[in-house]
């Protein structure tokens, strides 16, 4: 049990360190993967994109900001990292993708702001679970006082759909 | 540059230094904006925010700038019209790391009055909780803590956020403030130093036709004796819905000279409950306030005032976007019902006032050319308990941006 679990973070530190993902926010992706998958062993993959392929996708993808996830030589899904804008400053957050490249979950993972932190809440997060590439996200409800964050959160995930469909038809993934 | 003479202008308290000093941070803010506005790339997530101004310092720091303000016409029927600059209020913030910020407003009212509205430093200790202090908005009700006026219907704020709510009410203090995000409730909980309600010469500054505004201390050279407390939990796990709960209870402060007298000061204890909810096209918000006040009877015999001892109101409003969904622009007409009483109970010999007992109707239209600018347009229709009060109705246009 013991060894279990030392090997466990000892792998999980291996993978991490080799991602690119920003060491603050190592910890909190590492946790919503394992609690998505319901897995304690897995490892990030780069996906290779082409810089012509790249220059289409209306999100910015990188070798440091998006990964496949495999799990026991199977694809579990796609981890997905990037900031976007709330009223005066950036927000980390982080979209989850299962291998039927339906979004499996979405996270804040940082808000660094007064304004519209309302966008954090679980619940309001679970509208976007589910949804991919052929759903529209026009029925993303609302936050009273979180306009901004609301509108820039939704526009990130509706960009990030549009990628993973762009990738799939291009057969990148 | 900016921050240097913000820092000179707090420490001087000399009005045409400040003024002077703020006309120019005004120009370097506005070459700043312009700057940077030449160079945003039309990405569609940066252009969501296109009015933000984050300046990045090279060591990966970064400087907020912002602004409010409104610019309003009220024409009361039979009187003479009014125009103003009511308000413009300079944002501007730093951020030190991830986890320390500060945030400040300097409010320029009626363009001669500068005032600091916020001023207040956050940290971020854990995941959960964040620590504040300096000048701080008192969280009670929405408009005092979200009065920017792309956020709120009507030109004029509701009554009951200037006479009951004194808005923007805002003091020193420190205090607590976070989010549970699995629960979807944030919470806020500070200390502050009080209302003042009497001078050392016994003038009272508190009073019955706007009950504790004339009290607010501002960060002003406030005194202080007897701390406050102040609270607030918000709920937002029903999609669309809102919901706020706020309390406040202490008492008012006097000077040193008199503090002893019996009646120098009064307590008071304050609830709200408020809530707004968004779906689609159709929004809607209500709020209710009341408050209590003890040692009144004293207060009044003191200072010969007519401070009520008890005052209460509340409002509702709904609004209908008159534009589709998928438009960037919005033009929500609306209506608000509201009715406050800061005579809602009086104690001694006191007679209520049944002016005090009042209420407004307002339907107008608000309409959003751009995120973060409105242009406003509301009829009022005004109204108290007295008999053959003469309250003219109220025309109002505005103009609004927050950026």
């Amino acid at each position: 049990m013991k060894l279990k679990t030392i090997i466990t973070v000892l792998f999980s530190i291996i993978f991490l360190m080799s991602s690119g993902i920003p060491e603050n926010l190592e910890k909190k992706v590492d946790r919503e993967v394992k609690d998505v998958f319901e897995i304690d062993f897995y490892e990030f993959e780069k996906v290779n994109v082409s810089e012509e392929i790249k220059s289409k996708l209306p999100s910015k993808i990188d070798n440091e900001n998006f990964f496949r996830i495999n799990s026991k030589g199977k694809v579990k899904g796609y981890v997905y990292v990037d900031k976007a804008p709330s009223k005066t400053a950036d927000f980390d957050y982080l979209v989850i993708f299962d291998n039927n490249l339906k979004i499996a979950r979405t996270k804040v993972l940082i808000y660094r702001e007064e304004y519209g932190g309302e966008i954090g809440s679980k619940r309001w997060l679970r509208q976007f679970t589910g949804k991919s590439g052929e759903d529209s996200l026009d029925d993303i409800a609302a936050i009273s006082g979180a306009t901004i964050s609301v509108r820039s959160m939704t526009n990130a995930v509706k960009d990030i759909l549009k990628t993973m469909k762009i990738l799939q038809i291009k057969k990148v993934i | 540059m900016f921050v240097l003479l913000f820092i000179t202008s707090l420490n001087k308290n000399k009005m045409k230094k400040v003024t002077l000093a703020l006309m120019l941070g005004f120009v370097s803010a506005l070459s700043f904006s312009q700057t940077t506005n030449d160079s945003i790339i039309q990405d569609s997530q940066i252009e969501q925010n296109s009015a933000q101004r984050v300046i990045s310092a090279k060591d990966g720091n970064a400087v907020t700038l912002g602004a409010y303000g409104e610019i309003v016409y009220n024409q009361p029927e039979g009187d003479n019209g009014k125009l103003d600059v009511h308000r413009l209020v300079l944002l501007l913030g730093y951020e030190f790391s991830d986890k320390v910020q500060f945030f400040s407003e300097i409010e320029i009212e009626h363009v001669e009055e500068i005032y600091v509205e916020q001023a207040f430093i956050n940290y971020n200790v854990a995941n959960n909780l964040n620590l504040r202090a300096g000048l701080m908005l008192v969280p009670m009700g929405i408009i005092n803590e979200y009065h920017e006026p792309t956020t709120f219907n009507g030109v004029e704020r509701p009554g009951m956020d200037r006479s009951i709510i004194p808005t923007t009410w805002r003091e020193i203090g420190v205090g607590l403030s976070g989010r549970v995000n699995s629960a979807s409730l944030s919470y806020q909980a500070y200390v502050f130093n009080g209302f003042k309600s009497t001078n050392a010469d016994g003038t009272g500054l508190i009073g019955g036709s706007n009950g504790l505004r004339g009290g607010r201390q501002k960060g002003i050279e406030s005194t202080v004796n007897k701390p406050n407390f102040s609270a607030k939990v918000d709920y937002y796990g029903f999609l669309g819905l809102r919901m706020g709960l706020s309390g406040y209870v202490g008492r008012t402060q006097a000077d040193d000279e008199i503090d002893h007298v019996q009646g120098a000061d009064v307590g008071l204890s304050m609830v709200g409950l408020d809530a707004r909810y968004v779906f689609n096209r159709f929004s809607a918000r209500g709020q209710f306030i009341y408050a209590s006040l003890t040692d009144t009877e004293a207060y009044n015999d003191l200072t010969g005032k007519d401070l009520g001892s008890a005052l209460s109101g509340w409002y509702a409003e709904a609004a209908y976007n008159l534009l589709p969904e998928d438009k960037e622009q919005k033009l929500d007409l609306f209506a608000r019902y509201e009715n406050y009483d800061t005579h809602a109970g009086t104690d001694g010999t006191l007679v209520a006032n049944d002016s005090y007992n009042r209420d407004e109707l307002t339907m107008g239209l608000s309409y959003h050319i751009a995120p973060g600018v409105v242009l406003k347009g509301d009829y009022q229709i005004l109204d108290n308990a007295a008999s053959g009060n003469d309250v003219n109705n109220q025309l109002n246009f505005g103009i609004g941006v927050w950026f």
